[in-house]
């Protein structure tokens, strides 16, 4: 009755920023990313990979309300990158790692394919 | 700092100490809790020994395997070694929820006197699996007519009648029953669903079967005679995440590797050794020197948990140990019918991809 529309979820409206970065007012080369419509599943991705990251000091994710689609990423490095530097780093290896992972996969499937078929 | 550092092999990464290696790559389960459950993602979380944990690519690639157990068209389990829990759970979350299938969104009731009601009859024929693949079709936005692009409209007309032996026809309304309509809506001033052209050209079989039920023998309504259902069903695109009628998956799981491992020589002719195979058959075998070994737990699911509790008391907990490799997998997937769990993956990794892209793009 009072849950909002599921579309909500993944469909970004109209005129919003998918991605908003703001600096740290305190501290020294650290921000926020305010990711609109993602939820846990990119937000631990992230976290996960700005922590296998030398530069990083600090990296979390939150979902401040689980009936708004936003997912919060803090992070804060040591100087050697900017923030912004280091998340994008991140996302670029995120994709080459589920490309990777796709053609690894791809292989063992027609291994398994093919094995099959020569056990008949 | 660091840009001519060699790529590091296997050997970097066990310059830890023993107890630290095993804290790092294994749960070690408990009677009553798992411990050292949280992993070490961290880059300098070792920095105080002087080991580097940070990820390489081409660490990730020497190490990330894939080793399929078991494929076929509604089951798949793989291992798959190498990869961080919250890859794994990025994966089975995107399966559950975000890979597209089709299923009957709007049902159009044109006349039903049985005994089940309007929309508890919409909300079973919403969940019944469609065998149409969601790649031919486009994503249905809110204020978008309905069209032979995105929608596939299907009838349901059943007539429940007596028959002179007094068997009843029709009396149960299957998901057989239900006819695709390649043409289109036949109500097309009621239903706004006009077709341009036919869909009849986009199945060809016996590649692309015509749309139907995924499982011909799905219990819909149950009639008695005189009782009648004459429905339109539209089936379009959606994603798990707004119901979960459009989930691929009946379920998808992975649990991680067991490992039992001896601790300390046992006699197999000594009290603990002869307890231990006699509590644990199968698990516990004796070598050639008269001494216990544990065979490969994956095979011996049953007996682990009876193992468990055993540890909890000595002389167990010092002879063996029962942990679980951190980062390996055992991932399964059952497909819905609707796509086989190989393509289902496939998508997974597609969707996974497409989303750390387009974030790339969007950050500036």
């Amino acid at each position: 009755m009072n849950q909002p529309d599921r579309y909500v979820q993944f469909v970004l409206p109209e005129g919003e920023r998918k991605v908003n970065y703001k600096a740290d007012t305190k501290l020294k080369d650290a921000g926020t990313f305010s990711f609109r419509s993602e939820d846990h599943t990119m937000g631990n991705l992230l976290r996960m990979l700005l922590h296998s990251d030398k530069a990083t000091v600090f990296a979390g994710y939150r979902i401040p309300h689980p009936l708004e689609p936003v997912m919060v990423v803090k992070v804060q490095t040591n100087g050697t990158k900017t923030p912004e530097e280091a998340m994008s780093h991140a996302l670029q290896d995120l994709a080459s790692e589920f490309e990777y992972m796709l053609n690894e996969f791809d292989r063992e499937v027609m291994n398994a394919q093919q094995s099959a078929m020569h056990n008949i | 700092m660091g840009k001519d550092k060699p790529t590091k092999g296997k050997n970097e990464r066990s310059k830890l100490p023993k107890h630290l290696e095993l804290q790092r790559d294994f749960v070690t389960c408990g009677d009553k809790l798992n411990y050292n459950t949280q992993t070490f993602t961290s880059a300098n979380v070792f920095s105080a020994m002087g080991v580097d944990n940070s990820w390489d690519p081409a660490q990730f690639k020497e190490n990330f395997r894939i080793i399929i157990n078991k494929m076929d068209n509604e089951v798949m389990e793989f291992d798959m070694i190498g990869a961080d829990p919250a890859i794994a759970n990025a994966l089975r979350r995107i399966l559950i929820a975000e890979v597209p299938t089709m299923a009957i969104e709007h049902v159009f009731v044109i006349n039903n006197t049985s005994i089940i009601q309007d929309e508890v009859l919409a909300h079973r024929l919403g969940l019944v699996p469609l065998l149409i693949p969601p790649h031919l079709f486009e994503a249905k936005v809110a204020e978008e007519a309905p069209s032979e692009k995105n929608t596939v409209v299907f009838k349901l007309d059943v007539t429940a009648k007596r028959n002179r032996d007094g068997s009843i026809e029709n009396e149960k309304v299957l998901s057989s029953d239900l006819e695709w309509l390649p043409g289109g809506s036949e109500l097309p001033e009621e239903t706004t669903c006009r077709f341009a052209a036919g869909q009849a050209h986009l199945f060809t079989e016996p590649s692309t079967p015509a749309p139907r039920a995924v499982h011909d023998n799905i219990l819909l309504a149950k009639l008695r005679p005189g009782q009648t259902i004459v429905l339109e069903a539209h089936a379009t695109k959606g994603t798990g995440k707004e119901h979960a009628k459009w989930s691929p998956v009946a379920t998808a799981w992975y649990r991680l590797q067991p490992e039992v491992h001896m601790l300390r020589e046992v006699p197999a002719d000594s009290e603990l050794g002869q307890e231990l195979v006699a509590a644990c058959p199968g698990l516990f075998a004796t070598d050639e020197r008269g001494l216990i070994r544990s065979n490969c737990a994956r095979g011996h699911e049953m007996v682990l948990e009876k193992l468990r509790r055993l540890l909890e008391q000595e002389p167990f907990s010092s002879a063996v140990a029962y942990r679980k490799k951190k980062d390996h997998f055992i991932f399964t997937i059952e497909s819905s019918g609707v796509l086989p769990p190989q393509d289902l993956l496939t998508q997974a990794l597609d969707i996974l991809g497409e989303k750390a892209r387009n974030l790339a793009t969007k950050l500036t």
